[in-house]
């Protein structure tokens, strides 16, 4: 079933997180390295403040469109100075300035876009700035976008539509050295024997991307785009939740079909009343017309006439 | 951003139709000054395009007064004036390999596959024209910018209507007089179905059906394409036999309708079509096994509906017109930015190719040769006086009523041993 949940909070979906928080982890290495680094669609900056220990000593310039998302996102990130933007990342203008706003910062600089280019209407101004950032060696650029096209997801959130076709022809758009990376999907379970709770324990994993199917195509260009490296991460499921998220969900969806049989009852009855009075109605018209008929030969008035 | 797209002529086709439906949505989403340059003097009536008012029309001779930032090839003969048109950058959008739509000993052959050689960035709507230019053409830019779907006019149906019963319903499409498009084929695999089917043939140019006519329940011509969606939607499978396509757009019309396709493996079919998932693949020139194939969707309708369900799946995740005019846009971006590609890598490629087709012209003139070798020795053989006269008598409408049949299958059963 689709999740159309769009920000990532505390409470979001484990999975949804873990694949959230990934990224993160995946352009650590950058924004660590980084002295500036903007974080465009930053959101409510959970996953990138766990990313970064909570603690960001350099020049955060984080950018969304909803100014409180901004604004919660700096709390979050405790940066050594910190930058907020709104911004419609689809306007020149805007995109002008904060091109600016990040250049003002010290180098190197990096950039983070996760899930962002699939929200605007048109991301070719965006997507001009990030490979110019990145070509001119300016900033590393590490952005991704979902495979909503393998599930045929047609989300609403979403303007345009990402999948192996679209991101092909993203990829050949970027500037050369831009290096590829495929999101996959990991399930798994562990056995914790009395006594050892909490006990950390490493899973070897050989994650194979060739002939998967990704839950997200991320691409990173500029100069440290080739730092990338594998990395996986799992999240212990609370199926507490799980259970209470889907349920409620089912729940909705239960009683919404209810809601809709019971409109569509109501149209019918409705359908029939409507039929019942243009029967009566046509019934009273004969009456009507017999009435005035009998009337007009008794010579009376009309009646229901002035 | 100042941009041309060299055109032939504004005839109603699916390649000219993707151009100008660029043309017009760079102009209108993006703001692009756009420009339709007419390369050739125009003999036919153009069709009327909608909403060409965003977008210039211009004589090739008015487009070179002018000045381009790109200037876009669109169609192998249209990089002949590419470099006569002003622009600060030259790119080839490159619909198909077009030497493949002429046979080997076709001069347009050599002619179109050169122009692959250009010193120019590619712009190309398939995947494996992309794969194919970047092994031709290492190191030339190759931007990849697929063809979009009208979403409004194509609107797919919320779900697929389930149909238990009934004649299998088949659409063939395409340009009858065409080799490469397979038409016959596709008529000869309807009539060899053993299963009730209905077939409609869609084609421009209903005239050079013939025969092939009789086979259709329906015939339709010049559709618009919200009646062309229409049919789409009225349709089980679109029948699809070509030998070359590039994007391939009419099984992905069609899916967006909620119809299956039967196809063979033709290039471009791999953009979308995934055999037993959301359409069948069949094999080229193989008549019987593909009529099997419909005969099989005839009686399996739990299949049927699976392949047509996936096929509607399919059609979603398919982009519109609005991205991929964001993706042309980039396109043309990038190519004005980049530095044109050099002269050398592509003089060496050009060299490479006129190498080989001055081999295969070499080899056409020695096949020919030995042909013209062969008619000379039985044009001496006609002219012996005695064989003459033989001739002469064998014509004669007396000997072809009485003896001629009898001498033929005698003939036939001594050669056929």
């Amino acid at each position: 079933m689709p999740d159309w949940q769009e920000r990532i909070t505390r409470e979001t979906n484990p999975a949804v997180r873990v694949e959230h928080d990934l990224r993160y982890r995946l352009a650590e290495p950058l924004i660590l390295g980084a002295r500036t680094w903007a974080d465009l669609g930053c959101g409510n900056g959970v996953a990138a403040a766990d990313a970064v220990g909570g603690m960001y000593p350099g020049r955060a310039v984080l950018v969304d469109a909803e100014e409180r998302a901004v604004e919660t996102a700096a709390s979050e990130l405790r940066a050594g100075e910190t930058v907020p933007v709104v911004a419609d990342l689809t306007d020149r203008d805007a995109l002008a300035r904060l091109r600016e706003t990040i250049l003002e910062g010290e180098g190197p600089r990096a950039v983070t876009c996760f899930e962002v280019i699939e929200h605007l209407q048109t991301f070719v101004p965006l997507v001009e700035l990030l490979s110019e950032l990145a070509e001119a060696g300016e900033a590393t650029v590490l952005l991704s976008v979902p495979n909503d096209d393998f599930w045929a997801i047609d989300n609403p959130f979403h303007e345009t539509t990402w999948g192996e076709g679209s991101f092909a022809e993203l990829r050949s758009l970027l500037p050369g050295g831009t290096v590829v990376a495929r999101q996959l999907a990991l399930q798994g379970s562990a056995v914790v024997p009395e006594g050892h709770d909490g006990e950390k324990v490493t899973v070897a994993i050989q994650p194979a991307a060739e002939g998967a199917v990704p839950t997200h195509f991320l691409a990173a260009m500029g100069p440290q785009a080739a730092a990338l490296g594998v990395h996986a991460g799992v999240a212990q499921t609370d199926l507490d939740e799980t259970r209470a998220w889907e349920r409620q969900r089912e729940s909705d969806l239960a009683h919404m079909e209810a809601l809709h049989r019971q409109i569509a009852r109501l149209q019918g009855e409705n359908d029939g009343f409507r039929t019942e009075l243009q029967a009566n109605h046509r019934e009273f018209e004969d009456w009507r017309r017999y009435i005035h008929e009998l009337e007009g030969k008794l010579g009376l008035p009309l009646s229901g006439h002035k | 951003m100042k941009v041309c797209f060299l055109v032939n002529d504004l005839q109603l086709s699916g390649g000219v139709g993707v151009v100008v439906e660029h043309a017009r949505r760079l102009a209108h989403d993006h703001g692009f000054d756009t420009a339709l340059v007419l390369v050739r003097e125009q003999e036919l009536p153009s069709w009327r395009y909608e909403a060409l008012a965003d977008v210039r029309v211009l004589p090739l001779e008015e487009a070179r007064r002018e000045r381009f930032d790109v200037a876009v090839a669109t169609w192998w003969e249209t990089t002949f004036t590419l470099f006569d048109v002003p622009a600060e950058r030259h790119a080839y959008f490159v619909q198909s390999l077009e030497d493949r739509f002429y046979r080997h000993d076709q001069a347009e052959r050599v002619g179109a596959a050169l122009t692959l050689d250009l010193p120019v960035a590619f712009i190309t709507e398939a995947r494996w024209i992309q794969r194919t230019l970047q092994e031709l053409r290492p190191g030339a830019p190759v931007h990849l910018v697929r063809n979009g779907i009208d979403k409004r006019a194509f609107a797919s149906p919320d779900a697929i209507e389930t149909r238990l019963d009934g004649p299998l319903r088949v659409l063939v499409e395409g340009h009858p007089g065409v080799w490469f498009k397979g038409v016959p084929d596709a008529v000869a695999s309807v009539r060899a179905m053993r299963e009730p089917h209905h077939l409609t043939i869609v084609t421009g140019w209903p005239e050079e059906l013939g025969e092939l006519a009789d086979a259709a329940d329906r015939v339709e011509s010049q559709l618009t394409h919200r009646e062309m969606a229409a049919v789409y939607a009225e349709s089980d499978v679109v029948l699809k036999l070509s030998h070359v396509e590039g994007m391939y757009g009419p099984p992905l019309e069609g899916f967006h309708m909620g119809a299956t396709t039967v196809t063979t493996e033709v290039t471009g079919h791999d953009e979308y079509v995934r055999h037993g998932w959301n359409g069948m693949v069949v094999d080229w020139d193989d008549v019987r096994g593909t009529a099997r194939t419909l005969d099989l969707l005839a009686r399996d309708r739990r299949y049927l509906h699976f392949l047509k369900h996936n096929a509607l799946a399919t059609a979603r995740g398919w982009p519109t017109w609005e991205q991929a005019a964001q993706f042309m846009a980039l396109a043309l971006l990038r190519v004005r930015r980049e530095a044109p590609p050099t002269a050398d890598d592509s003089a060496a490629a050009l060299m490479s190719d006129l190498r080989g087709g001055i081999e295969a012209y070499r080899e056409h003139l020695v096949e020919r040769g030995d042909f013209a070798r062969q008619v000379e020795r039985v044009e001496r053989l006609k002219r012996i006086g005695p064989v003459g006269k033989a001739r002469a008598v064998w014509r004669s409408p007396a000997v072809q009523r009485t003896v001629g049949p009898h001498v033929l299958r005698a003939a036939k059963r001594v050669l056929g041993r």
